[in-house]
């Protein structure tokens, strides 16, 4: 783009290589072409290579050298190791500093070198860098998003940019998420507006890269912007589950849901819908949320086409969204949909197939907030008594093994109490007879050692002197001899003194 | 260069220019309607072997270039009115539909007309009698006045289209008019948005220039 801009005012042969292969250079690569600067890259990397490696044969040898000069000489022994050590330390630091270029160079294969920005921003704050970039996940991100960028024009530039306002955002968390959200959309909006004006309109290429750049942003932003403590997200987080808690009750009946959950490829659908939508939690990019959404819904329609035999349509899909929902109780539901919605690409969000769906996820998740007697064919008070546990309303015979019926939920759940209560009368009686046969055991051994002790003081006034005195001699024999082998086997220590010291 | 440029193009689903809804009660017909227009066929009685309707994205070709609407089926049922608005935000067009054997859901189709003006200014309002193909054979089945409806749409500045999809009468005619509406308006937004480009690029230039001057 920069060497567009700078066409204007410069002859058109200015623009081409400098190695004169016919394509157009550019100035980040200092006048050549992507291919030539590659090829001119890989000489100096392998060059680099080269000499690092020389280097750290030099240092083997000389701490070789060090190591056998000093145990020649002996008489200075602390000295030289020490220094030694230190050698060894600068040298693994320079090693270390390598691999965290290496590192964000992005493969041996293409890797600019020290005046490119790839590996630039490693250099002047590494500290802040290491930091940011703790967990694994960003940095596969930061790679991916490095190699995916390595072949455009103006990659470089892209990365640049992406990286200094993500850094940026770090600062901002003390910002409302509404604000934070418009800094994101903003940017998304300024780069895709130059992308457009740079790929001349293809708008497929510009979504390409605007999805990897919302990828490498968001996976590096999530800790800091999913659900932040500004805003209300986690409190609606457990209001909404609470609710959805509290519609245990709510039938497929009451909300016309055309599902027949007694066909297995149907109920297997369901399972399938339900975990989709629970998986969403686990993502951290709004296009791979999204995405969990759609899943779950082409499962959705999967059910309903089987169960109905016809295509769905959205009178039926929404309320069987809202009962997988109910069903499912997602982790962080509301969260998620203010991520999405503050975070995600516009252009998704309002008119693809990912967008369609999530907002029908929206609309069920208001569906459940305001959820009442009337929007469930039922009359207030029923509704009241449902919620408050006071009744539970009737259940359908029909209903199959997986509509699981609540009356023999209970039943078997007071069977599994009362196992556990003979269970635990059994262990008490097993208890108390343990104690009796310890009470018992006691008494014997009390009587046991009185025995003993009585036994003893008889035998007591023959033997007292003599047994001490012989193992006290004994003792110190086997002390001696033992000392003596260890000197023996110790090379360091001069062996023959010991034993003349005895021996005199 | 070009020839070596590699873009990996990941492209899980279709890009959709305009968001086009589907608004009316429940059974006026809106999925046959899409159904009609999309895969060109009327189905009667159990059917397997269809996808859902209730979001596809349809590429028209309007004049030289090529638009892709994206149409929204919504729930029609009153449960799910406080969420309409929803479902319509951001929509460029939206066809509400009503039964032409139905006066109720004439009613129906005039509340969400009010919405819409009210909630939607941007959106333009296209209202869609459905089902003309019954009171072809049965005069006396219709219960909008044709003209009644007319002047209706003149007044709230909407079109109006009487379709059947089972004859698929004038259901082409209203998708391709939504198509090309959105086209002209499209334009008028194009070239107010490419002025403002303009003074951006001023900007942008003159920022690096004096970057690369450094």
């Amino acid at each position: 783009m920069t060497t567009q801009r700078r066409g204007i005012h410069l002859d058109q042969s200015e623009l081409l290589c400098k190695k004169g292969c016919g394509f157009y250079g550019n100035t980040g690569w200092q006048g050549l072409c992507s291919k030539c600067w590659r090829e001119e890259n890989q000489k100096e990397k392998q060059k680099q290579i080269q000499e690092d490696w020389a280097l750290a044969e030099r240092l083997q040898r000389e701490e070789e050298e060090a190591y056998s000069r000093h145990q020649k000489a002996q008489t200075q022994p602390t000295i030289t190791p020490f220094s030694k050590f230190e050698e060894r330390k600068t040298k693994e630091k320079s090693s270390k500093v390598n691999t965290v270029t290496k590192f964000f160079t992005p493969s041996t294969k293409t890797p600019p070198k020290k005046d490119t920005p790839f590996d630039a921003h490693s250099s002047p704050s590494p500290s802040s860098s290491t930091s940011r970039h703790s967990s694994v996940g960003s940095d596969y991100a930061t790679r991916e998003f490095i190699d995916f960028l390595k072949p455009l024009k103006s990659g470089r530039e892209i990365f640049k940019q992406c990286r200094a306002f993500t850094e940026s955002m770090v600062y901002k968390r003390d910002m409302g998420a509404d604000e934070l959200s418009e800094c994101v959309q903003d940017f998304y909006q300024n780069l895709s507006d130059r992308l457009h004006t740079q790929f001349k309109g293809s708008s497929d290429h510009v979504e390409s890269v605007m999805d990897e750049v919302e990828k490498y942003m968001m996976t590096r932003l999530y800790k800091d912007v999913f659900c932040p403590e500004t805003t209300d997200d986690e409190r609606k987080d457990l209001a909404i589950q609470k609710r959805i808690r509290a519609l245990h009750w709510v039938t497929i009946e009451m909300l016309c849901v055309p599902v027949d959950e007694e066909i297995a490829e149907v109920s297997d659908s369901v399972v399938k819908a339900i975990t989709d939508v629970i998986e969403m939690d686990s993502k951290c990019v709004p296009k791979e949320k999204l995405a969990c959404i759609t899943r779950c819904s082409k499962h959705i329609f999967n059910a309903i086409k089987i169960s109905k035999k016809e295509a769905a349509s959205a009178d039926d899909f929404l309320p069987t969204l809202i009962y997988i929902v109910l069903k499912a109780n997602p982790p962080r539901l509301q969260s998620n949909i203010q991520y999405i919605t503050r975070f995600s690409n516009p252009s998704r969000l309002m008119t693809g197939e990912d967008g369609y769906y999530f907002t029908n996820m929206c609309c069920a998740v208001a569906f459940i907030e305001k959820l009442d007697g009337q929007s469930l064919n039922l009359s207030s008070e029923e509704f009241d008594l449902y919620m408050s546990g006071q009744a539970s309303p009737h259940w359908p015979q029909s209903s199959g093994a997986s509509s699981c019926s609540p009356g023999s939920a209970t039943l078997s759940q007071v069977h599994k109490r009362l196992d556990v209560l003979t269970g635990l009368g059994e262990r008490q009686e097993r208890v108390m007879e343990k104690a009796r046969q310890l009470e018992s055991d006691l008494i014997d051994w009390t009587d046991e050692v009185e025995q003993k002790v009585q036994s003893v003081l008889e035998s007591i006034p023959a033997e007292t002197q003599n047994p001490t005195a012989t193992t006290a001699s004994g003792t110190t024999s086997a002390a001696s001899s033992a000392i003596d082998s260890d000197n023996v086997e110790n090379e360091h220590l001069p062996p023959p003194l010991l034993p003349q010291v005895f021996a005199g | 260069m070009t020839s070596r440029l590699s873009l990996p193009v990941t492209m899980s689903a279709m890009r959709v220019d305009a968001k086009v809804v589907m608004l009316g009660k429940e059974s006026v017909g809106k999925t046959s309607l899409v159904e009609r227009y999309v895969h060109h066929r009327f189905l009667v009685g159990p059917y397997q072997n269809t996808i859902g309707a209730a979001f596809v994205a349809k590429p028209i070709q309007v004049g030289e270039k090529v638009i892709t609407l994206g149409i929204w089926d919504t729930a029609g049922s009153e449960r799910y009115e406080a969420m309409s608005r929803i479902y319509y935000r951001g929509a460029r067009a939206a066809i509400v539909c009503y039964d032409l054997t139905d006066s109720s859901s004439f009613q129906r189709a005039r509340f969400w007309v009010k919405e819409l003006q009210n909630c939607e200014e941007h959106c333009k309002i296209y209202l869609c009698g459905t089902k003309s193909d019954l009171i072809g054979g049965d005069r006396s089945l219709r219960q909008i006045d044709y003209h009644d409806t007319q002047d209706f749409a003149d007044e709230i500045g909407a079109l109006h289209f009487e379709t059947s999809s089972k004859t698929g009468n004038n259901v082409d005619e209203l998708f391709q008019r939504v198509a090309e509406d959105y086209n002209s308006t499209a334009l008028q937004y194009m070239t107010a948005e490419e002025t403002g480009v303009d003074l951006g690029q001023k900007k942008d230039s003159y920022f690096y220039s004096c970057c690369h001057n450094n």
